[in-house]
């Protein structure tokens, strides 16, 4: 592993296995694709409407017709926050870090994730930001968000 | 004929630092207390409501207080639950399958686990603690409790140019009220710029725009009108109730502007036949100052964007003599919050409906309105109190 380093410095590759994604067969897709460098959400092929997290049925129309999409992972920020307190390991040692809400620009799903690429002093809502992959062990990796350019 | 509803019992525990007494204790305290307001006995207690501790804590406080209660609730939505719970009982004693009915919860958050609630894992994220789906999707971006409200508010900001000041007075005028209460956690007068002065905990929230950790409990007691005429104390009406839900995560929320508060306030006015206007004061889950704000908009206080206007106008609306007398106990933000505050926001409308508030009285108040918010803005619940019935 080469390291992921956030805005601050502050080294974010070594992930406790607390915050290890435990995959089944809902998920395993999102956090395996992840891995791979996909974002992978799931489409209604009754309603047209994409979704994230993963679920069993569509959130849109209730019908359980889903498939597997690898999204653009282009996105833009919704709302943030910049997190500079949060007492919980390893979190304690990353702050401040931004956290965002997103929606993705072709499929409309949203979603949060970390930014920790992204200066705070740079956070807006509105801005475009693209999905970047944090592994979390050998099977799976986090869906980040970093800045475009 | 329907059965109208009264609050009859109010019980506060000790507070709002009480390190030798346990959760359960603090509860019991506060359910004698409202026994003895009301004039109650406990053989007279049919049905129990209580949440916010693990799965059967109801069960459990029932034996604790030597209750066997064949009316049972335990709706478990956050700090709104108080207010579900009312609002179930309200149509149980309605229907007649129950007469007399305590809502109880204590906590002592500070006590047992410090300031840790908001910032610490809170949100559910305790390290070492195995992540509930689905929130296995939220946990690892660091996400704090502060921060999903943080976000709201953010959004909010950035939709309607709401200001960090009009934010700010929220907690300036809760503050006031806290000066008036003396068992409050922080009484001291603070100004808009102690509020922006303090640290940001999530922006563009800062400690002073966050609510207190304390110990503490609180009970109240609902009766039929008939059982209540009998009592210690002039009834206090319950005149409309409603509830829901948008999501849980903040992932998951649909508008960060919105809440479910703009469906529930609505309709519980509509039940008990009021519109804002007639609102006398405003007991608020001031968890963090904009959910004060969201609320104020979402219920019909303020048009949709225009709460941080409503906060400041006419020297402060919050205060005693403004628009709307808001959180005349001083609140979460300054007098008590032990963990979750839902049924404080009923015993406070309630003292102020009876005339009790000394200080604090809004003069001549008839109609109160107590909201609960829980979660991360995910649960609503609106109860409409009042001196009289809805006709």
């Amino acid at each position: 592993m080469t390291g992921f380093v956030a805005h601050n410095g502050v080294d974010w590759s070594e992930s406790p296995k607390y915050l290890w994604p435990r995959p089944n067969g809902e998920d395993r897709e999102f956090w395996e694709g992840a891995r791979r460098g996909e974002l992978r959400i799931q489409h209604c092929t009754n309603c047209g409407k994409h979704q994230h997290y993963p679920r069993f049925l569509c959130i849109h129309c209730g019908k359980t017709t889903l498939e597997w999409i690898t999204a653009s992972g282009f996105a833009t920020v919704y709302s943030f926050t910049v997190v500079r307190q949060n007492g919980v390991p390893p979190f304690n040692e990353r702050v401040p870090f931004v956290v965002a809400v997103v929606d993705l620009d072709e499929e409309g799903a949203r979603m949060i994730a970390a930014l920790p690429k992204l200066d705070p002093d740079q956070a807006r809502i509105g801005i475009r930001v693209r999905a970047d992959f944090r592994p979390a062990n050998d099977d799976s990796a986090y869906v980040d968000f970093a800045p475009l350019d | 004929m329907t059965r109208r509803v009264c609050v009859v019992g109010l019980g506060l525990s000790d507070g709002p630092v009480t390190p030798d007494m346990s959760g359960i204790m603090l509860e019991a305290q506060a359910f004698r207390r409202a026994l003895d307001d009301a004039g109650l006995e406990t053989a007279d207690i049919a049905g129990l409501a209580s949440a916010g501790y693990g799965g059967m804590h109801e069960v459990m406080l029932a034996e604790y207080l030597g209750l066997r209660p064949r009316w049972l609730e335990s709706s478990s939505t956050g700090g709104s639950s108080f207010e579900f719970h009312t609002m179930h009982a309200f149509r149980a004693i309605e229907a007649g399958d129950v007469d007399t009915v305590a809502i109880v919860y204590g906590n002592n958050q500070l006590s047992a686990s410090g300031r840790t609630l908001g910032t610490g894992g809170g949100g559910g994220g305790r390290a070492g603690m195995a992540m509930p789906l689905p929130m296995a999707y939220e946990f690892p971006s660091g996400l704090t409790l502060v921060g999903a409200y943080a976000m709201a508010a953010q959004r909010h900001m950035h939709q309607f140019g709401t200001t960090a000041e009009q934010l700010a007075s929220i907690s300036v005028q809760t503050r006031e009220h806290a000066a008036r209460n003396p068992n409050a956690m922080y009484r001291d007068p603070i100004t808009v710029d102690d509020v922006l002065s303090s640290r940001l905990v999530a922006d563009p929230l800062h400690k002073l725009d966050c609510c207190v950790i304390s110990d503490g409990g609180c009970c109240i007691i609902l009766t039929t009108e008939a059982r209540a005429r009998d009592l210690a104390h002039r009834p206090v009406y319950v005149r409309g109730a409603a509830g829901g839900t948008t999501h849980h995560s903040i992932q998951a929320m649909p508008d960060m502007t919105r809440t479910a508060g703009a469906v529930s306030g609505p309709k519980a006015f509509a039940e008990a036949g009021i519109s804002p206007a007639d609102v006398d004061m405003f007991a608020m889950y001031d968890s963090f100052t904009y959910t004060v704000l969201v609320m104020l908009e979402d219920l019909g206080f303020a048009p949709k964007g225009e709460g941080g206007a409503f906060v400041t106008d006419g020297g402060g609306n919050l205060r005693l003599g403004g628009a709307l007398p808001t959180n005349t106990d001083g609140g979460g933000l300054s007098s008590t919050h032990p963990g979750m505050r839902g049924l404080f926001l009923l015993c406070e409308a309630t003292r102020q409906l009876r005339g009790e508030a000394g200080d604090s009285q809004v003069a001549g108040a008839e109609i109160a309105v107590a909201h609960g918010s829980g979660g991360w803005l995910s649960t609503q619940a609106t109860v409409v109190l009042g001196t009289e019935p809805t006709s």
